[in-house]
């Protein structure tokens, strides 16, 4: 049996590595990426979330309020399509893609949406001028869109899978879900024995030392994650604070609500399932 | 150089101007929790740090900045103004 770190990912029994930053995968390897979704659901049970599906596109106009276009431009997918006149789209037809696997665009219609970048995104989007009555726990899974430099299988992916499991309420309310939940996967990694610490963080900013929001979370650090191995960020604890309440007009007792979510990375999951249990699918049930 | 009291005054002052009406002289306490209480904002952040640039004389390196660090007015002084003060 190969030892920790030595196992080769690219070529692991069951998943197909997409060089432009995706994995397929099926048998074993599906069944764990199932698995450990419903070890999440059963957590966002504990606190009755209601679970949504969504889907892939969100508003740019919406993310815009967010100011996310000046501090995560980097990382945004956009989707396009292309004028609908005659003449552009036959133009398209007769020479989509050069040889290098480039598609060779003509006139593209107006683009107004983005690929989800984070999953949580949708839930303010969505109680957009709400007024809830109670705190309100939510949850879903989305394909999230995020560009890197270079990709690695299951590690840094363009295309990977987040669950989400947010609470809107008041700030004590929200402070006390993300304490709870800390503390349920500090058990959880040591019952475990998996190799995860908590550790502040930042979000990663286009040029952080010229945004305001960078240096707001060093100062008042609002993250934290979860990095297996010291090495990769496997999940996270954000408190936004009344960020998406004011944003959003999302009100509890007519005031903005706090809000904090918890994320998991699907793949990152199972990489380190993987590499701490090695690739007998035996070794990874929870 | 100015007293600690006088420092002190000074970054009251340009907390309670720049929080447009969100405290007063007399709500503003020196452990008064300027950020996370939300009575300066992240925008705010930038022209508190040339503030201080202005105060203390010296450039301050924001990747070199700790948690905390901002918490109230005493902090400030403490990591910035006081005897500790070089260390960030």
């Amino acid at each position: 049996m190969k030892t920790k770190g030595e196992i080769d990912f690219e070529n692991l029994q069951g998943l197909h590595w997409h060089k432009m930053g995706q994995s397929s995968f099926t048998g074993s390897l599906l069944e764990l990426f199932k698995d450990l979704d419903q070890y999440f659901l059963r957590w966002a049970a504990k606190w009755k979330a209601q679970e949504y599906y969504f889907p892939p596109f969100l508003s740019a106009a919406q993310m815009q309020k967010l100011d996310y276009f000046k501090s995560f431009p980097h990382l945004i997918t956009i989707p396009v399509v292309l004028d609908d006149a005659q003449d552009n789209l036959k133009a398209f037809s007769e020479k989509a893609v050069n040889p290098q696997g480039s598609i060779l665009l003509t006139q593209l219609s107006d683009v107004r949406q983005v690929l989800t970048p984070a999953a949580c995104y949708h839930f303010y989007d969505e109680l957009e001028g709400s007024n809830l009555h109670q705190a309100k726990f939510v949850t879903t899974r989305c394909v999230c869109y995020r560009r890197e430099k270079q990709y690695t299988p299951l590690q840094r992916q363009w295309a990977f899978s987040m669950r989400e499991i947010v609470c809107l309420g008041g700030a004590e309310e929200v402070k006390t879900y993300l304490a709870e939940f800390e503390d349920l996967l500090q058990q959880f990694f040591q019952a475990q024995g998996l190799p995860v610490k908590f550790e502040y963080a930042t979000d990663p900013f286009f040029n952080p030392a010229s945004n305001p929001k960078y240096l707001m979370q060093k100062l008042d650090p609002v993250k934290k994650e979860m990095i297996y191995d010291g090495q990769l960020s496997i999940g996270s604890l954000n408190f936004h604070r009344s960020f998406f309440g004011e944003t959003f007009s999302i009100k509890q007792n007519e005031t903005p609500v706090n809000s904090a979510c918890v994320a998991f990375g699907l793949e990152r999951w199972m990489y380190m399932m993987v590499r701490e249990r090695g690739i007998a699918p035996e070794a990874w049930t929870l | 150089m100015k007293s600690e009291a006088e420092v002190k005054q000074t970054l009251r002052d340009w907390i309670i101007k720049a929080a447009g009406g969100k405290i007063s002289q007399e709500q503003l306490q020196n452990d008064t929790p300027i950020i996370e209480e939300r009575i300066i904002t992240s925008l705010q952040i930038m022209d508190l740090i040339l503030q201080l640039e202005k105060i203390t004389g010296k450039p301050l390196d924001v990747e070199q900045l700790k948690p905390g660090v901002f918490r109230n007015i005493d902090s400030i002084y403490e990591n910035f103004c006081g005897e500790n003060g070089d260390e960030n």
